[in-house]
């Protein structure tokens, strides 16, 4: 009996002890994270500038937000720009995955190369598109020119800048969903693969009915991610577009920034940002969910 | 080993004591708190170091402070002066975007400059140009020193005028005849760049709003975007697009997008910053010339400039120590047109009175013949505020500057609609 309260108060002690060792970090990841979004919170519902918080206003900001004609705009376009975003790069991705499961000679540089889109640092990537595409005598115009299509204005005309920019996201984000496709393909049972070849089983039927049944918990958890950094992508729309034109390009995020930093209007950007991450929290039970139902044998 | 190597806690607590006393051993002996100098990233490469030198060589008289020199970069400039604002570590004086003075103005959280400026008329030394102080001038008092100015001024190119058989234009209708020959050799002949991510499109139209005698303002401050004067600017603007004057690429140009179109002659014509010519090689420079300033359809002359402002922060130790710095700086700026580390121009006339710009027809012309004419986008306002840095570097200008260059809106819808934008951002 008494060893037994000795047990239990030495690994309370233990426990304790544990949880003070843990504590500075705790509360350095509270002060980090929880403390930037409270002060958020509270700017959201004030209308003033960057320097002081200004009036009260309750829910204003966020009414404001549903009734701005540019939030519905950018919204469609940050739909739009995600499932690019997650199902073109997730095709391209996949489809490279498979191809690079075959040995080749120089294959292995060959994987590296694919990987470069990812490697390179975006401003260096967006500096490089925009020279391909962004004046009359950009290559792509000019070999657009010369193919008779015209003069096509990758960046100048709005839904042309909105295929480019998302073609530019399949472009950046493909080797984040190759790198989770190998991962994934790596634990396919070859052996079922055989057998259903041995059965008759052609390339396509393996691939629908076998290789992707077995891969869709990784499928999920990259589709779920993907979505966050399509949706939370601030950089690859604002290097290329800024927005535009005519806020064509204009994602929730970009919109975000630009009326915090641009409209100094940092309550009404901030709402925009917190209507962001509750759309994607929901997305994400959404999606979990979806896990959880996958069932891999 | 251990007993030499230990240091008991009243050894160190006395250590750490001495160490900060000492530390603040200067202070006390001279008498005076440093002050501290921001300065943006102005001009062209070695402005920095030529900027760290003059602020350095700075000798405080008796119990003024000394400066200490820190360059800030122009990404975040906004959350930068607004942070440090914010958690009161504003620095005692600043260089800065041209509206930020008024902002903190309005903020409370700068001097004025109104003391300095006696100084300087004791001294003998206000020799600003034209319209400078008045432009800096608000009914809180003159919010900051004008150091420098970005005016823009029409440039063309010379060579393409000659091959396309144009004349330099020297009013809105002339302007349009060369535009549509340079067309016709396929030269641009209104450059800009009117991407979301650049302001100087927006700086081109408020240059031609000015140049006929309209603006984004009304003479008491209010929103006036729909007047006459700017629909006929944005009438022009629209006849440049359909006959192919202005680049319908240029919706969604960069800087470095307009700048590269400059040096490959692709354009022929555009408003840019005195000193645009530095973009190209030193031998097709004589190419690139600044036209006298084109006359509106009423006859007004005009452009835009953007006044350079050296501010005093109240978080200063001393704001004697700010003022002698400042006064001592604006006698040394000089250096900069000097020595060529920057591309605008100066506002003071003995600087504008040295032989390196005198002997530069093309700054001489833009101080003597554009610059009496400028206004900044506060116009026609007769004082700027702080809401200006939201009109030129928001979303709203920018997204009207892109639909006039699509050519697709009446121009008083537009001018509706930016005043609309305008309203929610500026209330």
């Amino acid at each position: 009996m008494s060893m037994f309260f000795q047990d239990t108060s030495t690994a309370r002690r233990r426990r304790l002890t544990m949880a003070g060792l843990a504590l500075p970090s705790i509360l350095m990841m509270a002060l980090v994270n929880g403390y930037p979004v409270v002060v958020a919170a509270v700017q959201s519902v004030h209308d003033g500038g960057l320097l002081k918080l200004g009036d009260f206003v309750g829910v204003e900001n966020y009414i404001r937000v549903f009734q701005d004609p540019l939030f519905w705009k950018s919204l469609r376009f940050t739909v739009l720009f995600a499932m690019c975003g997650v199902f073109g790069s997730w095709v391209v991705g996949f489809a490279l995955a498979l191809f690079l499961r075959t040995r080749f000679p120089g294959s292995a540089i060959f994987r590296v190369l694919l990987l470069l889109p990812w490697i390179v640092p975006i401003v260096v990537t967006a500096m490089g598109w925009n020279w391909l595409v962004a004046t009359r005598n950009s290559i792509m115009p000019q070999l657009a020119e010369a193919l008779g299509f015209g003069p096509v204005m990758f960046l100048a005309d709005p839904t042309m800048a909105v295929i480019t920019v998302c073609v530019f996201k399949i472009w950046i984000s493909y080797p984040f969903m190759m790198m989770m496709a190998a991962g994934a393909l790596e634990t396919v049972d070859q052996s079922a693969i055989e057998a259903a070849r041995v059965d008759g089983a052609g390339p396509w039927n393996l691939l629908v009915h076998m290789i992707l049944p077995m891969t869709a918990r990784s499928t999920y958890i990259s589709w779920i991610l993907m979505t966050m950094f399509s949706v939370n992508d601030f950089p690859t729309i604002f290097l290329l577009t800024g927005g535009g034109p005519v806020n064509a390009t204009s994602s929730l995020v970009v919109m975000a920034y630009r009326t915090v930093f641009q409209d100094f209007q940092p309550g009404y950007g901030i709402a925009i940002t917190f209507v962001i991450t509750t759309a994607l929290a929901v997305l994400s039970l959404c999606l979990f969910n979806l896990i959880r139902k996958s069932s891999v044998s | 080993m251990n007993d030499i190597m230990r240091m008991k806690r009243r050894t160190f607590l006395a250590g750490s004591a001495a160490a900060i006393g000492a530390a603040g051993l200067p202070s006390l002996a001279f008498g005076a708190e440093e002050i501290t100098f921001w300065d943006m990233v102005w001009g062209a490469s070695g402005y920095t170091d030529a900027a760290r030198e003059v602020a350095l060589a700075y000798e405080p008289a008796a119990g003024l402070g000394e400066v200490s020199y820190q360059s800030i970069p122009w990404a975040n400039w906004y959350q930068t002066f607004t942070s440090a604002a914010a958690s009161r570590t504003t620095p005692a004086v600043s260089s800065g975007a041209a509206f930020l003075p008024f902002y903190f103005m309005e903020q409370g959280v700068m001097i004025p400059a109104d003391n300095l400026v006696s100084k300087l008329d004791a001294a003998g030394k206000n020799d600003f140009l034209p319209g400078l102080l008045d432009a800096m001038t608000t009914h809180d008092g003159i919010a900051a020193m004008p150091w420098s100015m970005d005016l823009r001024v029409l440039w063309y190119r010379r060579s393409l005028l000659e091959k396309a058989g144009a004349d330099v234009p020297t009013d809105w209708d002339s302007y349009i005849a060369a535009g549509e020959k340079l067309a016709k050799i396929g030269a641009v002949g209104l450059g800009i760049a009117a991407s979301s991510t650049t302001t100087d499109a927006k700086h081109t139209i408020s240059a031609l709003m000015i140049n006929n005698g309209g603006g984004f303002f009304a003479e008491d401050g209010s929103l006036d975007c729909v007047n006459d004067r700017n629909i006929e600017t944005l009438e022009f603007l629209k006849e440049c697009v359909a006959k192919k004057i202005i680049d319908p690429y240029a919706i969604s140009y960069n800087s470095d997008n307009v700048e590269t179109d400059w040096i490959n002659g692709h354009i022929a014509m555009g408003f840019g910053q005195t000193g645009m010519d530095r973009i190209v090689p030193e031998s097709e420079r004589d190419d690139l010339q600044v036209a006298n300033p084109i006359l509106g359809p009423h006859g007004d002359k005009g452009t835009v400039y953007y006044i350079n402002p050296l501010m005093m922060f109240d978080t200063t130790p001393s704001q004697d120590s700010s003022e002698a710095f400042l006064e001592y700086y604006l006698d040394n700026i000089k250096a900069y047109w000097e020595t060529g580390v920057i591309t605008d121009l100066p506002v003071k006339r003995s600087i504008a009175e040295l032989p390196v710009i005198q002997n530069n027809p093309k700054l001489v012309l833009a101080i003597n013949e554009w610059q009496p004419h400028g206004k900044t986008i506060a116009a026609q306002s007769n004082e700027a505020f702080g809401a200006l840095n939201a009109v030129d570097g928001g979303n709203a200008t920018a997204t009207f500057a892109q639909r006039i260059v699509e050519g697709k809106s009446d121009s008083r819808k537009l001018l509706e609609d930016l005043q609309g934008q305008l309203e929610k951002i500026m209330n």
